[in-house]
């Protein structure tokens, strides 16, 4: 165990001396794209508790929820990104995070996958890749080995 | 601030603002006396002690400024109880200004943020050019037949006192008492106590000279108005020989002292080589609140508690609550599977949880209660700064100051009522040459009651004042735009003193210094909104304007009316519900838009929760038997149409989180069991949005939406 931790930890040393400080992104999928946030922002993944609708709420909020006996405020991803719309499945997952105000939000997910390790070097600035145009949501594209991560700014995100 | 821990800076806070409280409403006493012109030794004796204790309190947690503020005026306030310096008006606007000081310090503290805090240097400055006022005082007791052994003792505070009593003709005593040694704390207490009623024991001292050795001999020296028949009469008794002690004569200044009482050197005032020891004297004097202080503390049985810990404990309550509910579950389940006997029982373990839960949950409501007595006294401070700041001359009334209400309102309370009252004074109260051309007493009255009234706490504020313009209120509210000259003629007199909460408006034709410029009163109401609470104004043009408001007694847990509308349950608390009636669909009429049904011969105002609040429309036949549950609150009613009652249940209402704050019409959701979140409706925004609004009216119900 001890020797595993080393190893794993050298190899990240020496990933770090290589190719500058590694990034830990969880990734999840949102209409079939796979979509990354910062590890560190995200507090807990839930399987869904039943959500209870809050009238005159905007769109992009499903309800709120408990856990644990904290109220949470569910915001739906897809709406949130202007995406297309789909029923929740067997693999949906909310995703906890606190933001700035102290509030607890849950993001709601069609799949959460696993979670990725980038380097500066294998993160595209959004702009520069996708133009001016882009949804200011969106902090850049992750391109490790192969896969296409867009990776999500979630202070945007939760600021409405 | 040196870094203690949390728990113990959270200690600092609470008992600094209680001391800075103290000191608030000493202030406000030693303010009534003056006005009186008695003035009140204790109670400079108090603010001085109060003062003291915040000094230590500022050392011991390195808190500099409020350190060295609480020095500047301990020293005034020492000068002042020594008679020094004589207590005025304006001395005690810079005593107030302290307080409020004080107030800044610690908020700057508790954000721990820098904050040069040029306000604290100001006042210090001010507090030492008051202190260099102060002088010394030849001592009129030279007059006196005094024993210069009890002279001698005298500290400067005592001396202080005798001066005062002398100088104010009162006669002097030395009563001799034998007290039993074994009682002797409680029996002179006592006596202190007793004396009160005719004047003030200034010290005492032992004789040396008792009659058996369990007991003790003291020389008490006492200042009267009353003569010694009067006294003997009420305080004498076996064990006490009360003496007059003579002014000396001429003739015995000139005949060199007498044998009871020789005369000595320590009867004159103290000369400057003394003035060191009478100083040490003095912090003598000084330490000796703080021991006692200490001493009361290990008898007092009160622990200073977080509400955030109370608010934990309820929450477990809450829980419970739903764990009974389970519980309840299974037992009907075990009795419909024919298991009666163990049914039984187990339902009698659940009314016993259930009893004890329930007063579990008064005991924690219970303390969480506080007096609105103090927040009262923050605006007793206020009114006098503003009437001072005005030159308007108010008497403020205060009933009902022991109303208990939970802590949490108390705290959210105090802007909205200093706005309330800055408002009476600024807009309310007239001029003084007004109000004597109109045969007002020259003091505004402005009138603070608070009193219970069932699951609710009323507090009123009452001017007798001017009133409110209602003409000019509402032609200013058709100038801006706020309602249309059509809709104007139909608008009652209650709807028009309503406009007072609309942003934008003010009573007064310009801005005055203290209240604005009108951004206040919607401000309030939305903050006492936020409360549970609500707001109506009685306005008479001459004569004065009341406001009063409604709020709940606690935030914490309320029982609640658990209703479904279409697929949603939603939770209405009982506090605000009168009844729930069936309701057919008949009978309904509508009246202005508005849908209205008659209830045993008066009008009740409908609104249908899923048009309201858009929800989707549920399958339900036109016959189908449904129910208006009547909200009220204040003075208002609303018919609230639902599908189902589904029954009562105890909750715990969590705000709705900062993401949701624009959606209206819910105080925030609930857990239901089963891990069920249901909404807990707003009856007191539900009622606003439905009745109140005039543009709302006009531009539909949805405008929230």
């Amino acid at each position: 165990m001890v020797d595993l931790v080393r190893t794993r930890e050298g190899r990240l040393a020496r990933r770090v001396a290589e190719r500058g400080p590694v990034r830990e992104f969880l990734a999840f999928v949102l209409a079939g794209e796979l979509y990354g946030v910062e590890l560190t922002r995200i507090r807990e993944i839930l399987s869904p508790p039943p959500i209870t609708i809050v009238p005159r709420a905007s769109s992009d909020v499903i309800g709120v929820c408990s856990v644990r006996g904290l109220l949470v405020t569910v915001l739906d991803l897809r709406r949130r990104l202007d995406l297309e719309e789909a029923p929740a499945s067997r693999r949906s997952r909310i995703l906890l995070t606190e933001v700035e105000s102290g509030e607890v939000l849950g993001l709601y997910v069609d799949e959460v996958r696993q979670v990725m390790r980038l380097t500066e070097n294998e993160i595209e600035p959004a702009n520069a890749v996708l133009g001016g145009d882009v949804s200011e949501h969106v902090l850049g594209i992750g391109r490790p080995a192969g896969v296409v991560l867009i990776l999500l700014d979630l202070k945007s995100i939760v600021a409405g | 601030m040196v870094e203690p821990t949390d728990k113990a800076r959270e200690e600092f806070f609470s008992e600094a603002q209680e001391i800075i409280e103290t000191l608030s409403r000493n202030l406000l006493a030693l303010d009534g006396s003056l006005k009186e012109g008695a003035l009140d030794p204790s109670l400079v004796n108090e603010a001085f002690r109060a003062v003291h204790t915040l000094k230590g309190l500022a050392g011991l947690f390195g808190a500099l400024k409020m350190g060295q503020l609480a020095h500047r005026l301990e020293d005034v306030l020492d000068d002042l109880r020594l008679g020094r310096m004589e207590l005025s008006a304006d001395t005690l606007d810079v005593l107030f200004r302290a307080v409020e000081v004080f107030g800044q310090i610690l908020a700057v503290e508790r954000r721990q943020v820098e904050d040069p805090l040029t306000s604290v240097d100001e006042l210090i400055d001010q507090l030492s050019a008051l202190g260099a006022g102060a002088a010394h005082r030849p001592s009129p007791a030279v007059d006196y037949e005094l024993d210069p052994a009890m002279l001698a003792v005298l500290t400067e505070y005592e001396e202080h006192r005798l001066r005062t009593n002398i100088e104010q003709g009162l006669r002097l005593y030395r009563l001799r008492v034998q007290f039993d040694l074994a009682t002797i704390d409680k029996a002179l207490e006592e006596m202190k106590e007793r004396a009160k009623r005719h004047g003030e024991i200034i010290t005492y001292l032992p004789t040396g000279e008792a009659t058996s050795p369990d007991a003790i001999e003291l020389d008490l020296l006492m200042a009267s108005r009353d003569d010694l028949a009067t006294l003997i009469g009420s305080l004498g008794a076996d064990n006490v020989v009360i003496e007059e002690i003579p002014r000396r004569t001429r003739a015995s200044i000139a005949a060199g002292a007498p044998s009871l009482f020789p005369r000595g050197t320590s009867i004159v005032p103290p000369a400057p080589e003394e003035a060191a020891s009478l100083a040490a004297e003095a912090e003598a004097e000084r330490a000796a609140p703080a021991e006692a202080a200490g001493s009361l503390r290990s008898v007092t049985q009160t622990v200073r508690v977080d509400i955030r810990k109370l608010d934990l404990l309820m929450n477990i309550v809450g829980e419970l609550a739903i764990v009974r509910g389970q519980l309840g579950r299974v037992t009907d389940r075990v009795r419909s599977e024919g298991q009666r006997q163990l049914a039984a029982e187990l339902q009698r373990l659940n009314r016993s949880f259930e009893r004890r839960l329930s007063e579990m949950q008064d005991g924690i409501l219970e303390v969480r209660m506080v007096p609105l007595g103090q927040v009262f006294d923050r605006l007793a401070r206020v009114v006098r700064q503003i009437s001072r700041e005005l030159t308007k001359e108010i008497r403020l009334v205060i009933t009902g100051a022991e109303t208990e209400i939970d802590k949490l309102i108390v705290e959210e309370l105090s802007d909205p009522l200093m706005h309330m009252i800055r408002n009476a004074i600024d807009h309310g109260i007239e001029p003084s040459e007004q109000r004597k051309r109109v045969g007002k007493p020259l003091a505004g009255t402005i009138a603070l009651n608070a009193f219970q009234k069932g699951n609710h706490v009323m507090i009123e504020i009452e001017d007798d004042g001017k009133g409110i313009d209602e003409q000019g209120l509402l032609q200013k509210a058709i100038q801006i735009g706020k309602v249309e000259a059509g809709v104007a003629r139909e608008l009652t007199r209650d709807e028009i003193l309503a406009l007072i909460f609309v942003p934008g408006l003010s009573t007064k034709g310009e801005a005055g210094d203290i209240s604005g410029r009108g951004v206040g009163m919607d401000i309030v109401k939305t903050n006492i909104g936020k409360l549970g609470g609500v707001i109506d104004v009685h306005s008479e043009q001459g004569i004065g304007t009341k406001m009063t408001i409604t709020l709940p007694i606690t935030l914490a847990i309320v029982s609640a009316l658990i209703v479904h509308v279409g697929e949603h349950t939603f939770a209405l608390p009982l506090a605000s519900v009168s009844e729930a009636i069936t309701f057919d669909g008949t009978g309904v009429r509508v009246v202005d838009g508005r849908e209205v049904m008659t209830l045993r011969g008066s009008t009740l105002p409908l609104c249908r929760l899923d048009r309201l609040l858009g929800l989707r429309d549920a399958m339900r036949s036109p016959r189908q038997r449904r129910f208006v549950v009547v909200a009220s609150l204040g003075n208002r009613r609303l018919g609230v149409v639902v599908d189902h009652l589904v029954g009562q249940q105890d909750i715990v209402i969590k705000p709705l989180g900062k993401s949701l704050s624009s959606v209206r019409g819910f105080a925030g959701a609930t857990e239901l069991g089963d891990q069920r979140v249901g909404l807990v409706l707003d009856a007191g925004a539900l009622i606003e949005e439905v009745l109140a609004g005039v543009e709302l009216r006009r531009e539909g119900v949805r405008a929230h939406g």
